[in-house]
């Protein structure tokens, strides 16, 4: 008696397994036909967040036009302004060694990382002015941080072009504090 | 004249009530199943993200479970519904249920504040979590109850 139920339930648990295959299988079929699939590695939101930041920077549908930069005078103006928001776009050794005084490190080259841990910041900061600054000369980095914050949603973001080399150049204040 | 005696006889057969009762939490819990399923089919990354949220299953885990949960529950409850293989969808039932409680009832000891994801996304607070556990325990008793009438009544 015991040996048939036990058998029985036996039977159940097999038809089961067939059952959840057969449900995955469906699962895994209707996925495929998705507009957006659910990737099989699951990544987190803070996985994913990450990602699209890095993606983001490398290639932002927003371009900085020649009316977006500006020059050292009204850079000057806005690290004295409050209100705006001055960005060191450098890899954060080089941030670290000496930047603009009140400026904040968002790299290009950690700029997810740097966009998370400035969130708190940043989070009110979408209707804020915000100057974007790299080495200077040649450098893309202000460029491509400040096209990603366009893409973004922050409305007034510009670039300071001659960045760190003209700023020490011309010998004004030099912060090493974070 | 045979056939009002015939509804008589079933009038006062005491398994009529039985059988209905039977019928009826069959039905009421296919019914929850296949919502429960239908609900989870439109948002997998949602019910990814809630399963991940509970912190029990491994992230190589999570995508295979949030695309296989909405068909097993949608294919249990149909089989309820229509009859077909009752105590195998009833089986099927009542372990989905007891894994989700026991679920919500472990992320609860840890102090975890999670969406349960069982019927589509929602707010998130510990209030919720209670009330969807009171939720899950009703239906883990209406899933065993048609377990364990699948193998003895024709309802």
């Amino acid at each position: 008696m015991a040996f048939a139920a036990a058998r029985e339930f036996g039977h159940q648990l097999a038809s089961l397994c067939l059952l959840a295959a057969l449900s995955l299988a469906c699962g895994l079929v209707l996925n495929r036909f998705r507009s957006a699939p659910l990737p099989l590695l699951y990544r987190t939101p803070e996985q994913r967040l990450e990602r699209q930041l890095s993606e983001l920077v490398k290639n932002p549908p927003f371009r900085i036009t020649l009316e977006e930069t500006i020059g050292l005078g009204d850079f000057q103006r806005a690290v004295a302004d409050r209100r705006t928001l001055v960005l060191d776009a450098r890899p954060s050794p080089f941030y670290e060694e000496g930047h603009v005084p009140g400026a904040l490190n968002l790299s290009r080259e950690n700029f997810a990382r740097d966009f998370r841990r400035l969130q708190t910041v940043l989070r009110h900061a979408k209707e804020r002015p915000i100057v974007v600054y790299c080495s200077g000369g040649s450098c893309h980095d202000s460029k491509l941080v400040a096209g990603a914050l366009l893409s973004l949603g922050f409305t007034s973001v510009k670039v300071f072009t001659g960045g760190w080399e003209e700023w020490k150049n011309a010998g004004l204040t030099v912060s090493r504090h974070p | 004249m045979r056939d009002s005696r015939s509804a008589v006889i079933l009038r006062k057969d005491p398994r009529r009530w039985r059988l209905l009762i039977s019928l009826m939490a069959r039905i009421s819990l296919g019914a929850i199943f296949i919502y429960a399923g239908a609900t989870k089919f439109g948002d997998p990354l949602a019910f990814a993200d809630s399963i991940a949220s509970f912190k029990i299953v491994p992230n190589a885990l999570v995508s295979l479970l949030a695309l296989g949960i909405p068909p097993f529950e949608t294919i249990c409850g149909s089989l309820l519904v229509i009859g077909l293989w009752r105590q195998v969808a009833a089986l099927g039932a009542l372990v989905a249920i007891v894994t989700f409680t026991v679920a919500l009832l472990s992320a609860l000891a840890r102090g975890l504040v999670v969406d349960c994801g069982c019927f589509g996304s929602g707010l998130v607070s510990v209030t919720r979590m209670r009330l969807d556990l009171v939720r899950d325990l009703a239906i883990v008793m209406i899933a065993a109850l048609v377990y364990a009438d699948s193998g003895t009544t024709r309802a």
